[in-house]
């Protein structure tokens, strides 16, 4: 117990109530559990412990992995069987008749636990399924208890007809403390990642292994990461990543180890330049800067190869990425244009884009009416479609220039299209074509900087 | 057992105990009590079928946990019982081939779930055979269907319905002592439960003039608190359980009985539920806890168990699990849905709403767009919002094609109710202030 304890920290409730359930020996066992609580807070790794420890006949069985309910009766069969018997499970039936062969064969008395991780999708499945495995017990002769694991709470899992009530336990996310506790105890594995990447001297090292160092680390960490995410295991991975740029300065012997306010003050930017770069793994460590002076006239000559660069760079920045496509001129006045016809309502072009558009009558009430509903700006409803002309003419209405409608130009919505910038339909005939603009506001505002265009200006919503 | 020998006794009797509950209280669905009409009411169709080669047709209806398999599983002993699974079609369909060969032999039907044979067009021919058989006069058979939906009737079709004999009978949990308040049916089932059977020296007794009729009865009574026969053949080491400690245990039981904070705590339980499955899983959770430590039930206990078993609020904890960021995207959409009258919002949307927020308090740290966009999947991901798939809402409505949306920009409905959420705000641990205000001082 005490083992296990160490094992699976700050659990020590959880630990105690699936041992009273699970009792011990050939006690009876309970029909079903269902275990909910947050992603990484523990309930596999408790589970699994908890039923190795009692040694008792279990199969664990990802629900992920199961399209169709086959696979399981044949997944939990074969966990439960030694020996290889080449049957096809099909159906519930099949499932409940072999448990009972199996508990006249081998099994007896002998508790049997199934654990279901993942559960939630079992909703996708029959409906049945779930009800059923949730009183197995009465279906087969077995001692046999299910558990359920899941990051839904019960209310979730909508029974049309009510079921066999299972007996719910909840796990908690961990707290501040308890995040730290745990982090801390790899502190060990930290500190080798740390060798592995830099060469250090032996008496800095010394200084490295402290665990006042990593302690004091990890309260800076937290403070800063502990607001937006409580994830355990993304906590681990940014820890990871960013205790080595804070030991950095003392094995280049820049700060010493003692020094912490110094320390602070060399990690609490980096922290916040992280903490943009939170659940998207993104390491900055091959970071890659495009060859300046690639000169792309054509927009197709986006090279492939450097495409998971690019979208490094999109991650770390929209306004790099925007500047990375280096689109041809007319392109980018295009994708403007597109992106103006998405975001304006039809019915106001004349008045955005023409000279003489006469003068705007305001009525009082329309101003209010404006006023009032933020959460409806056409920015925030998405876009909507446009056909090919009203782009050509919102086109021809941003640009300065006079230029003719060439098939180049239409080429270029084409290439457009096929970079994703704008989503439009496969249509061969260019009258009822449609288009929707998919960039999103900064994306635009970063190419519009380029041609020297202002965006804003010519936006209904921000008029 | 003898392995544990060495042990201390205590523990070897408290772990007995602890198994023997267990079992009962888990394995034993035979036992039976009240109905005695319906259960009547059965055993005399069943017997009619089977002495008298009638033929009948027959439905039980009741709630959730009133006991209907147990009746019919305690009728149906020494019969077979078909098929207790909705699933075995095909196997019930050969028997009923079969069934018009075997002339002379009665059978019996059970179709536990029957509103699921309801559903397809298929299953219902399957029903009218079944129900046209018994009017057929060929093989002597009873079929009993077991749900729980009262409206099973209109399910049916009207062919189905014509053949059916039209006997039900209604099991409702408590109908039989209305006079009695429900929580005192369930002291006695926790008493009958719990008790450990003293048959040992009462059977001795028993034993040395059994030629009456009235010394079985007695022997019945004996057992009254004991564990079916075969079922308890399975375990043989309780023979091990000390009739000094039995008899301890049993005043200990009937003593708690008497306690009126028991009667309480069962009363608040019974204005949840009556169902009795239910019960059975808080008297296993209450029976699991005993250990060398603590041998003896505490009332308390079993009133905390009552607590978390009625009322879990496993969705306000899972509000508090949940990081800073994410409740606070959780209390923009509350309010952006409070000031449009429950209207979808998306992303963008909230946030919106968040930002306006965290720019008005400078103290909050400010967080990049993508961690956001993430903290909101996060909350879809658990469900705490939910796509909207109508396109009744106003702002899509006249986008017939609406040909995928980014996810941005697709609409969410809060799926957790406003009370929640204010439980969860309230206690919260060391929520910061500025969100508790703005939580409170709701339309900015």
């Amino acid at each position: 117990m005490e083992e296990l304890q160490n094992k699976v920290p700050c659990r020590e409730e959880q630990l105690n109530d699936l041992f009273n359930l699970l009792g011990e020996g050939d006690e009876c066992l309970p029909c079903s559990i269902f275990i909910s609580g947050s992603m990484a807070t523990g309930k596999t790794l408790c589970v699994n412990s908890v039923l190795r420890n009692l040694n008792y006949k279990h199969v664990v069985i990802d629900c992920i992995e199961c399209y169709t309910p086959k696979i399981m009766y044949e997944g939990i069969l074969s966990g439960l069987d030694d020996e290889e018997i080449e049957v096809k499970y099909e159906t519930l039936m099949d499932l409940t008749n072999n448990l009972n062969r199996l508990q006249e064969a081998t099994i007896g008395n002998n508790p049997v636990v199934i654990v279901f991780d993942r559960a939630e999708r079992l909703r996708t499945m029959d409906h049945n399924i779930m009800s059923a495995f949730l009183r197995l017990r009465e279906l087969c002769n077995l001692n046999v208890c299910t558990i359920f694991i899941t990051h839904l709470v019960y209310e979730n899992f909508y029974f049309k007809m009510g079921v066999r009530e299972p007996i719910k336990l909840y796990f908690p996310n961990y707290n501040k403390e308890e995040l730290f506790k745990i982090i801390f105890l790899h502190q060990k594995s930290f500190i080798n990642n740390l060798l592995i990447t830099h060469e250090v001297d032996d008496d800095i090292r010394e200084e490295l292994e402290k665990p006042e160092l990593f302690a004091n680390f990890l309260n800076a960490f937290l403070s800063v990461f502990y607001r937006p995410c409580r994830d355990l295991i993304e906590l681990q991975h940014m820890a990871c990543v960013n205790f080595i740029k804070y030991c950095e300065p003392i094995i280049k012997n820049e700060i010493n180890a003692t020094d912490l306010s110094k320390l602070w003050r060399h990690i609490s930017p980096i922290l916040k330049s992280s903490l943009e770069l939170l659940y998207l793994r993104i390491s900055n460590s091959k970071s890659v800067n495009p060859s300046p002076g690639k000169e792309n006239s054509d927009a197709e000559g986006i090279p492939n190869h450097n495409f998971e660069n690019t979208l490094k760079e999109e991650l770390t920045s929209t306004k790099t990425f925007a500047q990375s496509f280096e689109l041809p001129y007319y392109a980018k006045f295009l994708l403007i244009a597109a992106y103006l016809a998405s975001y304006n309502p039809p019915k106001e072009d004349k008045r955005l884009f023409m000279k003489n558009h006469g003068k705007q009558r305001k009525r009082l009430q329309q101003v209010r009416a404006k006023a009032k509903i933020t959460e409806k700006l056409n920015t925030q409803l998405g876009p909507k479609v446009f056909t090919l002309d009203r782009l050509l003419a919102i086109f021809y209405a941003i640009l300065e220039e006079k230029i003719g409608l060439t098939s180049n130009l239409l080429a270029q919505i084409a290439t457009l299209v096929e970079l994703k910038l704008i989503a439009g339909s496969k249509e061969i005939d260019l009258d009822t074509a449609k288009y929707k603009c998919i960039v999103g506001y900064d994306f635009i505002s970063a190419v519009a900087q380029t041609v020297g265009f202002n965006v804003r200006k010519y936006l209904y919503d921000f008029m | 057992m003898c392995g544990l020998a060495s042990e201390n006794p205590l523990e070897v009797q408290i772990k007995l105990i602890r198994k023997y509950l267990k079992l009962k209280i888990m394995a034993d669905n035979i036992s039976f009590r009240g109905h005695s009409q319906e259960r009547n009411h059965i055993y005399d169709l069943f017997k009619r079928t089977v002495s008298h080669g009638e033929s009948h047709s027959a439905l039980m209806l009741g709630p959730r946990g009133s006991g209907k398999t147990t009746m019919q599983l305690e009728n149906a002993v020494g019969d077979r019982v078909f098929g207790t699974f909705a699933e075995n079609l095909a196997f019930l369909l050969s028997c009923l081939q079969s069934g018009a060969d075997r002339r002379c032999k009665s059978m019996l039907f059970i179709l536990e779930e029957f509103d699921m044979f309801c559903h397809s067009g298929r299953t219902q021919t399957l029903l009218y055979n079944l129900f046209d058989i018994t009017h057929s006069e060929q093989a002597p058979m009873c079929v009993l269907g077991v749900t729980n939906r009262l409206d099973v009737m209109e399910l049916l079709e009207k062919r189905v319905k014509s053949r059916f004999s039209h006997r039900h009978l209604f099991i409702f949990p408590n109908e039989h002592d209305s006079q009695r308040a429900p929580q005192y049916k369930y002291k006695d089932v926790l008493v009958q439960l719990l008790s450990l059977p003293v048959q040992k020296t009462v059977k001795k007794k028993s034993r040395s003039r059994r030629n009456t009729v009235s010394d079985d009865m007695e022997i019945d009574a004996a057992l009254e608190n004991s564990l079916p026969p075969h079922i308890l053949a399975r375990y043989p080491d309780f023979d091990h359980l000390n009739p000094d400690f039995i008899l301890d245990w049993n005043q200990h039981i009937t003593g708690m009985a008497e306690d009126y904070k028991l009667i309480d705590c069962l009363e608040k339980l019974c204005y949840y539920s009556v169902n009795e499955q239910i019960f059975r899983n808080i008297l296993f959770e209450l029976v699991s806890k005993l250990s060398c430590d603590s041998p003896y039930i505490d009332v308390s206990d079993l009133s905390a168990i009552i607590d978390k078993t009625v009322a879990p609020e496993h969705r306000v904890k899972l509000l508090q699990s949940l990081s800073i960021l994410e409740l606070s995207l959780v209390i923009a959409m509350k309010h952006g849905m409070e000031i449009f009258d429950g209207q979808p919002m998306n992303f963008e949307m909230v946030l919106h709403r968040y930002t306006k927020f965290a720019n008005s308090n400078s103290s909050t740290q400010t967080v990049p767009r993508p961690v956001i966009l993430k903290a909101f999947e996060h909350l879809q991901e658990l469900e705490i919002i939910m796509p909207v798939k109508t396109t009744d809402s106003i702002y899509n409505g006249s986008e017939t094609t609406a040909n995928r949306v980014q996810k941005e920009y697709k609409l969410y409905t809060l799926a957790v109710p406003n009370e929640d959420i204010s439980d969860a705000v309230k206690n919260f641990k060391a929520l910061p202030t500025e969100i508790n205000h703005w939580f409170n001082n709701s339309v900015v």
